[in-house]
């Protein structure tokens, strides 16, 4: 709106407009400052210095260049890279697939099945995890009693104490846990598919899967742009499995960044050294985001 | 030192804030600031009245509010016994109010570490010397405790054992840690199932010993009696590693540090042939590892009846599980070439942590004399942590219990009690490298490759620690 052209009134009641708004900004503004900023820039700030329980020394680029030369930290990378790269693709590929299947289910049919997927994301991970520990472990579990009763497998399987194995467990659960909130996602957004131009194609002669990359996919792409980026940052952010499950092993095969962090800062006190990979981590995560942006955005707004 | 505080705090209220959903921590008793006895040192220089009755107030902790954390020691994790400990406390000290809150091991630590960095540490923590001295302690962290240790409590635990007197206190003799209690870890076996494999025999049941060759034939016995896994060699993380780490060492009389505890020295002859042998019994199907599993994990197989032994026992485990196991647990110590074993301790205490409150300082210290010396409270205090006293004057502090038998079978072990290397500089890192050098060796590495450099990352590490 031009300014220029409003009475002393209106700029008034404008003004008025703004501060309301700014006000009720404030608290929720207070938080993200407060909790957000302030710590990224402490990070940052602290990733420069050798700061210990004992010690609080700049040493410039140090921490970085230790982290380049640490194999645990190399190794929880490629660990953690894997992970993203693995469980983003699989998890939106087979949310769409399910989503698509649902949506055009009744009304009772399609929420009992949205409850079913979104069940492990409202459970809670703790709880859910020990649940999979049960079911993985190599003298009672579920899976080795199935694998042994049936004559697949000769002696019980240690899931997650195979180095083989283990991080495809941690895969498959961190998949169960994230498919729930790009289900419900999809569906919603598969239903706010204009109905029209579907039948205008149809009516056209396009087939299902014409209907589908043609009219569907570039209404959704927002929502596919959304799921992969929150799924990327949560694949990333991979750390209470870990904790729970595994603590990064056998051998470091399970070690990701997250995981490694808490390592470096609450059990040896290298809070410097912790916060320098935290940065990495977040300069890694805003690649892969802008990439994502980059690629799946074009043509939304 | 101004920018490091605020530095500290703002970090760390944003680390604990993101923990806090993963902390379990128990009842969570509020931390109450001592109003009326923030008396500082500084005002005892002074000389008005009011300073000088402030100076006194200081000077006997009277007025203060404390705070006391408590890791889950026993009984001392259950708010009902600490609770009605503190009463018995407040009968004798009525001006002295102390909240409790209790940590668990799984992020206690994580929360002290946050606290020390906010500066919201508790006036006083009960753990052991390897946290209370070798880590908080040698981070200055902690109050010298060298009043509490008089001649009379120097010379009555001296009785007991020389060791804990030397691992309550730093390398430069600084006591960060007064004691408690005190216990012996060992292993136990499930008795009917080693009576029915016939592998009693190889028990010297009148010590509860056994040789590393009787150990073999033991598990050989249960073996061919068709016990599908005899035990468990947990490797999937530290807790309970002081399990593992006494029968690898002792099978051949293995040292896990030097007599100074300046470094590590399991990559010995005698530490690799123990290794050695845990990986050959398991390949040969006599043993099992889990690299997935950890203590807790190992001792609910055990209580199940699914393992025939658990090398992760002790007299608090044995009363934890009581309810749900449906045979004999029965304790002996873990198996030694000459069937002398060097069992692993625990050293059970308080400590207290530099707020730079002197008035707080004292109340804490006042409780720390009732819970621990109090000829009345202090036999209570050692028996709801279900182990036994440091002091030899307190005797049996079992007689007449309902677990007096029990209890006496531990304490016929604590003879056996090694050296406390728990205090080693360096000992965080030690405890991660342990248990990925045990998923190393047997997830097929060569044994002595793998353990020498496991002991290369540890000595580094204290080497670190001690500022080399």
């Amino acid at each position: 709106m031009n300014k220029k052209g409003l009475s002393p009134m209106q700029k008034a009641l404008v003004r008025r407009e703004t501060i309301s708004a700014y006000l009720f900004l404030l608290p929720a503004l207070i938080f993200f400052v407060g909790f957000v900023i302030v710590p990224m820039i402490l990070c940052l700030v602290t990733s420069f210095f050798s700061y210990t329980m004992t010690e609080f020394r700049f040493v410039g680029l140090e921490n970085y260049f230790k982290m380049f030369q640490d194999e645990i930290f190399i190794k929880a990378l490629v660990n953690t890279v894997l992970i993203v790269v693995v469980s983003v693709p699989a998890v939106t590929v087979f949310s769409l697939w399910v989503s698509s299947i649902i949506y055009k289910l009744n009304m009772a049919a399609c929420s009992f099945f949205r409850c079913i997927f979104y069940l492990p994301v409202v459970t809670g991970t703790v709880a859910v995890t020990v649940v999979w520990k049960w079911m993985f472990n190599k003298y009672t579990g579920l899976f080795n009693y199935v694998l042994t009763s049936t004559g697949v497998v000769d002696q019980p399987v240690s899931w997650l104490g195979d180095s083989k194995t283990a991080l495809w467990c941690i895969i498959l659960i961190l998949f169960t846990t994230s498919i729930g909130q790009p289900i419900v996602l999809y569906i919603s957004a598969l239903g706010n598919v204009d109905q029209s131009l579907i039948e205008a194609a149809e009516v056209d002669g396009a087939n299902d899967m014409q209907v589908f990359w043609k009219i569907k996919w570039p209404q959704i792409m927002p929502t596919t742009l959304y799921i992969l980026v929150i799924t990327t940052i949560n694949s990333f952010q991979c750390y209470a499995l870990i904790q729970l499950l595994t603590s990064g092993g056998p051998n470091h095969s399970t070690e990701t960044i997250m995981y490694y962090i808490y390592y470096q800062a609450f059990k040896l006190n290298q809070y410097g050294y912790g916060n320098a990979m935290g940065v990495i981590l977040a300069i890694i995560i805003a690649v892969f985001s802008a990439l994502q942006f980059k690629v799946a955005g074009k043509g939304n707004d | 030192m101004k920018l490091k505080k605020m530095v500290s705090v703002m970090v760390c209220a944003g680390m604990a804030a993101s923990l806090a959903a993963c902390g379990g921590s128990g009842s969570g008793g509020s931390t109450t600031a001592a109003q009326s006895g923030e008396t500082s040192a500084d005002t005892q220089a002074a000389d008005t009245p009011a300073a000088d009755e402030g100076a006194d107030a200081a000077a006997s902790g009277e007025g203060a509010a404390i705070t006391l954390w408590t890791y889950p020691i026993g009984s001392w994790g259950n708010s009902e016994v600490v609770n009605s400990i503190v009463s018995k406390f407040n009968e004798a000290n009525p001006d002295i109010a102390v909240s409790v809150e209790y940590l668990d091991y799984t992020s206690g630590d994580d929360q002290v570490t946050a606290a020390i960095e906010a500066g919201t540490t508790p006036d006083i923590i009960m753990e052991g010397p390897e946290r209370l001295v070798s880590n908080w302690g040698a981070a200055g962290k902690m109050v010298d405790l060298k009043d509490l240790w008089d001649d009379e409590a120097l010379e009555d635990i001296s009785a007991v054992s020389e060791a804990v007197v030397n691992a309550c206190k730093s390398s430069d003799g600084v006591f960060y840690e007064y004691p408690l209690c005190m216990n012996a870890h060992c292993m136990a076996i499930n008795y009917e199932v080693f009576e029915q494999a016939g592998a009693l025999q190889y028990i010297d049941q009148e010590t509860r010993t056994w040789t590393t060759e009787d150990f073999g034939k033991a598990l050989q016995a249960l073996k061919d009696n068709g016990v599908a896994t005899t035990g468990v060699v947990y490797c999937g993380g530290q807790g309970g590693d002081q399990g593992t780490r006494a029968l690898a060492k002792n099978l051949y009389s293995a040292q896990f540090t030097n007599d100074d505890h300046t470094e590590w020295t399991m990559n010995s002859e005698n530490g690799i042939k123990g290794l050695q042998q845990l990986v050959d019994w398991c390949n040969d199907g006599l043993l099992s590892y889990d690299a997935g599993a950890v203590a807790s994990d190992e001792l609910q197989l055990f209580a199940n009846g699914t393992i025939a032994m658990t090398f992760c026992w002790n007299a608090s485990n044995q009363a934890n599980y009581a309810s749900q196991v449906s045979f004999t647990p029965y304790a002996v110590a873990f198996p030694s070439d000459d069937g002398t074993p060097e069992l692993e301790g625990g050293i059970y205490g308080f400590g207290i942590f530099d707020n730079g409150d002197a008035a707080k300082i004292e109340a804490a210290k006042k409780f720390i004399e009732f819970v621990c010396d109090d000829e009345t409270q202090g036999p209570v205090s050692v028996t709801e942590a279900g182990f036994f006293p440091v002091r030899a004057s307190f005797g049996n502090v079992y007689e007449g219990a309902e677990n007096e038998e029990t209890m006496s079978a531990f304490n016929s072990l604590m003879q056996y009690l090694g050296d406390y290397y728990n205090v080693t500089p360096g000992w965080t890192e030690q405890r991660t490298a342990w248990w990925n050098m045990l998923q190393g060796i047997f997830g097929g590495n060569d044994v002595t490759e793998t353990v020498n450099s496991y002991v290369d990352t540890c000595n580094a590490a204290t080497q670190a620690a001690m500022g080399q």
